[in-house]
């Protein structure tokens, strides 16, 4: 089976006319911008890099610009997600009138947290800003159709019937497989090595290829013994209050 | 009671998302009238005469912003500030989806007034629905002869786009706002120069709230003075007031300004039985809190403003005694970091500060130190940013902060511990 | 001018209407300090640093926003402004890594001098830091440290409206907010360097000075950049004998716009290479024997006395045009004394250097209504010029017009209108230009003498010639041109070659490489019985020499040197530079000879005076079609008379001859050419691979895309002398027109001047791009 890489310049000439009829659209190309991604994500599920690359060519923009742009707006998912696309909305209005629990029973009841896929790629669950519609709080979106007034209930019967297929709300594209997260991290790069953007083939300039005698990325290392700002979770601050206890007690041993 | 419906007149009882039911009930009239009888100059005079405010936030007499537009012939543009994502406010996303052809008719008289040929609005992008009903609503518009050519055989070209937002708060700054319609990332821009001068494409622009401009409609229709004769002093005619959080009967109540903030509560159902009020938060997430005292003020631009928070897009938050105020500024210096682009340091470094703070004190484990610094800290971002978005984060915060130190106090566990 | 009074800290000052606040202070020796905001890119107001009080005005103004207005009160240092300073400097600091001691900016850096001079000494955060990724690789040149950034984005915004390649965007948002460029992509263009300079903090740091050394351990010297014609001012700062970096002048508006290219500013690691020459060298029986300088210059005196007392016409010298003006003035005066006229400055495809009347200066460029790019761009050859040209279509709205151009399209944001014909570039002129400037190469003198007549007439023209060699305006003001029946380069290269040539000295050039035959320049040489040659390193001529001598390079020496612009500038040796003992200043060599010859030697200040006078008096009129340069015209394009205006043609008119033969032209790269280019290791990645840019119907026909390789061969059936260049990087082009392939210039391992110019090529030995080397087991 073609991979959708491959597909792409299939699609980019099928939709190119509808392209060509957002851009008229617009006094200046640029604005075409948003409405491009917007399309591309609706036929790819995700904003791919094909796509940003191809609609670059089209504005006469670079793709750092596309890219750039891109990544400022939280709609645009630059890594494949889910086919529901669960967002929560974590809003004031929402939280006071119970929001916390819903989201706990989400990612209960998915095993996923803010920001990941279900292994299965059928579920990405985001708790979003305000999404207006605090009258019927607590709400949330699949697919940015609206779902209101939220129970546990609810949610139990709306997750069975996606996992049916029986859902009322059409499931997104999905043309690869989504991984853990679709949020492309600053760790990402630091996974390479430090080394990042146009820097694959480079050689890193501080240590070789930034890879320490042990064979640990340097900068994963230094980054482990700190806390992520990411990870910032309760869990890991409760296992971080025994150990100072511990070492307390043992002093008062002394 | 003071409900009053013009902006939702019909919303729940006929649909409105048909051009035909609108047109049966008057719907349309204003914009014909306007272009077969009025000069475009006349609009102007009618929005200003009536006081009509900005009902976005801001508050800024919509008369005033469009004569700042210079008397060149350089293209113009109206843009429609649909971008609604203030916590707590969700007014336009209902005039939006339920009343699509009084924002659009709305839209095309304040493109006459200001002699604009190409109108845009900039729908939020979580308003994927909002911007199908509203493309559908120029489509059947385009046809009845309303959008496009030659309008009324007047001779008049108009164009109306929809441009839909990606998420990103901030894009309902207007600045931001163009930015993004350009195809740009979503910051603010520097002013001077202000878009009324040098906006859209470098060109004079006026950026108007979904509300703003819907009442342009009733205010053709019955007058200016119909509309100057309510409300007050300086904060004339009605306004949709999103009532939420801790109340029997949460949703948009139309009002005339000026109307008390405890008469307000008692229409949207009041407090759950038993409970007792704590704080509201009157004009959406940038504002600061007021409380049981204030409840006889007047909610108009003036009155809040003298109570040291603002009417903002008149969004009221209305908290009771099960509130975690904690948890509240956390929940909403979360949301200022995390909408923040980023681009001026106070706001980008103070807002993701305050929110690291806030979340120790969540979690239970505060330091001593954490009070004194959420104070310094708030303190400290405010006033300097380049855009309001900076200036938002510290209302709210301080103002609980001061009125329920305890219940910060209380998560705190840890003398600060000092290198 | 609408004046206007500010006062500033109790100091009054008068600006023009409308100047800025930040401006306005500088004037008074006042510091409002800024990271965002740069002279030449203008406010951002971003980075909130330069807040200062105005008098009725309740919250604190931006000074790089403000605009002066008369009357206004300022205050820079009152207790508010200086709060406002102190709280946003607590916010720069609360995610830098204050990694100062291991950070390149150390020393020189504005975080760690605001910090001192309105920061509160503490931090009040016991939070930990937003790691980010250190040591960014972000191309050749640059290494992103985004811990440190500070997110001011002036690096964004230089690519963005001052160079237009788009290529360093912010990404993310927020706290997250990083300095990248696309995926996958390397930061490459010809001012990446500029970024290093701009960055306020250590966050873009250049590989060349990374570690290197401190600013106080730098010893300063304030020079102009000799690579190439324009001159730009820059600083040059040495450290262990070596230079480690060099920085652009900021006060020079004039010549760099306060900008380098990368090649002026990385360029500067030749000077201690392992294979400089550092004794003179005698061929003696095909071996290289090390000689004295005494006997050396004794030789050469010997040979030149000789040659002139058998016949002066058998005696010549090429060179002045990598030479200081003294330099040059002293190699003509010295050769005219012994009765020599065989002198000329020109040893590749430039045939003119002097614009004549209307010669324009650079920053001119920027209040024409249209500037006329003809022949080759400036691009690559002048890059900060091209930069000014940048400036002037995007900033200043001038009308940029390319005729009939070979080379990549200008990045979106530069307008700049591609047309075919001179007449087609009439046509696109704006209307009623009253001032129109032409840059083009000196190579084709046809050419820009056609499109400059074709120019309407009452229009005032300004004329700019970019040099392959950075002092040929210099060189020929100095008298290196044959003047009294002399011969100018290509006769002496031809008689030569008919063995009628006896003493040859070549002071500073390299014609095997940049004389647009290397064949007919190579039989030349190894037909000279007594050939001199004075260079930094073994180059190709040198290799055909009798007699070579290590002369030192441009930090090395002082004096002048003339930029295309006609604008002398100094050339100061760096100081504390350490240069090969042994090695001399051309100009000491040519005293050397000048005393062994028994020339008399003008005073220093005789020197200089002559030195001044000539290039005042340097005759300011067209030369198109004089006898001296009509010898060495394009032999493609026949004699001018014969052809008034020919057709610069773009896409449109075959000139193939049947089958698959291309037409060479040569195109200049800034990393491509010279001996100091190769020398240096560190610009390993900088120089570009031999390419061979042709257009989308030929790589149809031959088969070929872009990233294949392919050899070019001369046509064996025009001329015998067959020569091939082997695994050329074809690059298919939308500029180019069909039968045409484009070589770089220049390339020292891989000279395309070893066809003749305009030469009838073949492709053969097509190697398709990612073919997979399958090993096969014995």
């Amino acid at each position: 089976m073609a991979t959708r890489a491959e597909e792409f310049p299939a699609l980019l000439e099928r939709l190119r006319p509808e392209c060509e009829e957002i851009i008229a659209r617009y006094e200046h190309s640029r604005s075409a911008l948003l409405p491009l991604i917007h399309l591309f994500q609706s036929h790819e599920g995700y904003a791919s890099a094909e796509a940003q690359r191809a609609v670059a060519d089209m504005l006469a923009l670079t793709t750092a610009v596309v890219e750039s742009t891109v990544s400022f707006y939280t709609l645009f998912f630059r890594k494949p997600v889910g086919k529901y696309v669960l967002q929560v909305c974590r809003g004031l209005a929402c939280s006071i009138n119970g929001a916390e629990d819903i989201m706990a029973y989400f990612r209960e009841k998915l095993g996923i947290g803010h920001l990941e896929t279900t292994p299965d790629g059928l579920f990405s669950y985001e708790e979003v800003e305000c999404l207006a519609a605090c009258d019927r709080a607590t709400c949330m979106q699949v697919n940015l159709d609206f779902v209101y007034d939220l129970t546990p209930q609810m949610i139990d019967e709306m997750l069975d019937a996606m996992r049916a297929g029986t859902y009322s709300v059409v499931p997104m594209a999905q043309t690869d497989k989504p991984e853990r997260t679709w949020k492309v991290l600053q760790d990402t790069q630091v996974s390479q090595g430090g080394k990042s953007l146009g820097a694959i083939d480079q050689p890193n300039p501080n240590n070789g290829s930034g890879v320490d005698k042990d064979g640990v990325i340097m900068i994963d290392r230094i980054l482990a013994q700190q806390p992520r700002f990411e990870g910032r979770t309760k869990e890991r601050l409760a296992n971080v209050e025994p150990t100072i206890t511990t070492v307390l007690e043992s002093e008062d041993l002394q | 009671m003071p409900v009053t419906k013009v902006l939702t007149a019909g919303i729940g009882e006929a649909n409105l998302r048909d051009i035909d039911v609108y047109r049966q009930r008057g719907g349309y009239k204003q914009l014909e009238r306007a272009f077969k009888t009025m000069k475009s100059a006349d609009v102007l005079e009618a929005a200003d005469k009536s006081g009509l405010r900005g009902r976005g936030g801001a508050g800024f007499p919509t008369g005033r912003k469009w004569s700042f537009l210079p008397s060149n012939d350089r293209p113009r543009y109206l843009v429609c500030n649909s971008d609604e994502a203030e916590p707590g406010t969700f007014k336009d996303h209902m005039l939006l989806e339920e009343t699509p052809h009084l924002v659009l008719e709305g839209i095309l008289l304040g493109a006459y007034g200001i002699g604009s040929h190409h109108a845009y609005i900039y729908i939020r992008g979580e308003f994927m629905r909002g911007a199908e009903i509203f493309n559908q609503a120029i489509e059947q518009a385009r046809k009845a002869g309303f959008v496009g050519k030659n309008l009324f055989g007047t001779g008049y070209d108009l164009e109306v786009t929809v441009h839909r937002g990606a998420g990103a708060y901030i894009c309902g700054e207007e600045t931001a706002l163009l930015n993004s319609l350009e195809g740009k990332r979503g910051e603010p821009r520097l002013k001077p120069p202000f878009p009324a001068v040098a906006g859209l494409y470098g060109m004079p622009t006026v950026v108007n709230n979904v509300e703003t401009l819907a009442y342009l409609v009733p205010i053709l229709e019955k007058g200016a003075e119909w509309f100057a004769s309510v409300g007050t002093e300086r904060s004339k005619g009605y306004k949709i007031i999103s009532i939420s959080g801790h109340v029997q009967k949460p949703g948009n109540y139309e009002v005339p300004l000026g109307t008390p903030v405890r008469e307000l509560i008692e229409i949207a159902g009041g407090l759950r039985p038993g409970r007792k009020l704590m704080a509201i938060q009157p004009g959406g997430g940038s504002s600061a809190c007021i409380f049981e005292e204030h409840l006889d003020l007047p909610y108009d631009y003036e009155s809040l403003a003298k109570a040291g928070t603002m009417l903002g897009s008149g969004a009221m938050v209305v908290m009771d005694d099960t509130t975690d105020f904690v948890r509240a500024a956390h929940n909403l210096a979360r949301f200022f970091a995390h909408e923040s682009c980023g681009q001026c340091t106070p706001c980008r470094e103070g807002g993701d500060w305050l929110e690291t703070v806030l979340h120790r004190l969540v979690e239970g484990h505060g330091l001593q130190s954490d009070i004194e610094m959420l104070n310094r800290v708030g303190h400290q971002i405010t006033g300097i940013n380049l855009c309001p978005l900076g200036d938002s984060i510290e209302p709210f915060l301080l103002s609980v902060l001061k009125r329920f130190p305890e219940q910060f106090e209380a998560r705190v566990i840890r003398e600060t511990v000092k290198a | 001018m609408d004046l206007v009074t500010v006062t500033i800290d109790g100091v009054q000052v008068q600006v023009p209407k409308g100047t800025l606040l930040v401006e306005a202070a500088k004037l008074i020796k006042r510091e409002i300090p800024v990271y965002c905001y740069h002279t030449k890119m203008g406010p951002a107001g971003l980075c909130r640093i330069c807040l200062v009080e105005v008098e009725g005005m309740p919250k604190l103004q931006i000074g790089c926003n403000t605009a002066c207005t008369d009357g206004m009160v300022v205050h820079t240092q009152s207790a508010n402004a200086a709060e406002g300073r102190r709280s946003v400097l607590e916010f720069y600091l609360k995610n830098h890594p204050l990694d100062c001691p291991i950070c390149d900016k150390g020393g020189e850096c504005d975080l760690q001098d605001y910090s001192m001079a309105y920061g509160q000494g503490f931090s009040s955060s016991v939070d930990p830091k937003v790691p980010k990724p250190k040591a960014v690789d972000l191309g050749p040149t640059i290494v992103l440290d985004e811990e440190r950034c500070v997110v001011c984005q002036r690096c964004v915004r230089f690519d963005d409206i001052i160079v237009g390649e788009r290529q360093l965007v912010l990404k993310d948002r927020g706290v997250k907010n990083i300095i990248a460029t696309a995926t996958g992509e390397a930061y490459r263009h010809n001012f990446t360097g500029n970024v290093t300079e701009l960055c306020p903090v250590g966050a873009l740091t250049s590989k060349q000075y990374r570690f290197k050394a401190r600013p106080w351990d730098l010893r300063r010297t304030t020079t102009s950049c000799t690579q190439c014609s324009v001159g730009c001012q820059m600083h040059v700062d040495v450290r262990h004998g070596k230079a480690q970096r060099t920085m652009t002048v900021t006060n020079d508006d004039a010549i760099s716009d306060w900008w380098l290219c990368d090649r002026g500013r990385y360029n500067i690691n030749f000077y201690d290479h392992p294979r400089r020459i550092t004794q003179p060298l005698y061929k003696q029986n095909g071996e290289w024997i090390q000689v004295g300088w005494d006997d050396a210059l004794q030789m050469w005196a010997t040979a030149i006395a000789q040659g002139v007392k058998a016949n002066p016409k058998t005696v010549g010298a090429i060179g002045g045009g990598r030479l200081t003006n003294e330099e040059a003035y002293l190699l003509s005066h010295v050769f005219r004394a012994k009765g020599v006229q065989n002198l000329d400055w020109r040893a590749g495809r430039q045939r003119q250097a002097r614009p004549g009347r209307g010669a324009g200066k650079l920053i001119d460029l920027e209040n024409v209504n249209a500037i006329v790019l003809i022949g080759e761009s400036p691009a690559e050859r002048a890059p900060i010029m091209d930069l000014r040209v940048r400036k002037a279509a995007f900033q200043k709205n001038v009308k940029l017009i390319r005729v009939g151009s070979y080379e990549q399209p200008y990045p979106p944001p530069i307008p700049c209108q591609d047309v075919a014909t001179v007449d087609d570039a009439v046509n696109a002129l704006p209307q009623n230009a009253q001032r129109i400037a032409v840059i083009w190469d000196g190579v084709d003198l046809t050419l820009g003498k056609t499109m400059i007549e074709a120019l309407p007439q009452n229009a005032q023209v300004l004329t700019y010639i970019t040099g392959e060699q950075p002092n040929a305006r210099g060189a020929e003001a100095m008298g290196m041109l044959p003047q009294q029946g002399g011969m100018d380069t290509s006769a002496m290269l031809a008689a030569a070659s008919e063995g009628n040539l006896a003493v040859l000295s070549i002071l500073g050039a390299n014609p095997m490489l940049h004389y647009p035959d290397a064949q007919l320049v190579r039989k030349a040489l190894e037909n000279v019985p007594f050939l001199v040659v004075s260079d930094l390193f073994m180059t190709d001529t040198a290799q055909l020499a009798t007699l070579v001598l290590p002369a030192k390079g441009a930090f090395e020496k002082s004096g002048t040197t003339t930029n295309l612009a006609g604008d002398v500038l100094p050339v100061n040796a760096a100081k504390s530079l350490e240069s090969p003992e042994s090695a001399l200043t051309d100009l000491e060599i040519l005293v050397g000879l000048a005393q062994q010859l028994g020339v008399d030697l003008p005073s220093v200040e005789e020197l200089d005076r002559t030195v001044i006078t000539r290039l005042a008096n340097a005759p300011e009129t067209f030369t198109f079609g004089d006898d001296r340069y009509a010898r060495v015209a394009s032999p493609t394009l026949g004699a001018p008379s014969t052809q008034p205006r020919p057709e610069v043609s773009k896409g449109q008119g075959d000139t193939r001859q049947g089958d698959t033969a291309l037409r060479v032209v040569l195109q200049s790269r800034i990393f491509a050419g010279g001996g100091t280019s190769a020398h240096d290791d560190r610009l390993a990645d900088l120089r570009p691979l031999p390419e061979a840019a042709i257009s989308a119907q030929d790589a149809a026909d031959l088969g070929v895309s872009t990233g294949d390789y392919i050899d070019v061969v001369l046509r064996a059936a025009q001329d015998d002398r067959s020569r091939t260049i082997h695994d050329l990087l074809v690059e298919i082009r939308s500029s180019m027109p069909r039968g045409v392939v484009a070589l770089i210039d220049g390339l020292p391992d891989d000279p395309a001047n070893c066809f003749p110019e305009g030469a009838s090529v073949q492709v053969s030995n097509v190697r398709k791009a990612h073919t997979t080397m399958v090993e096969v087991a014995p």
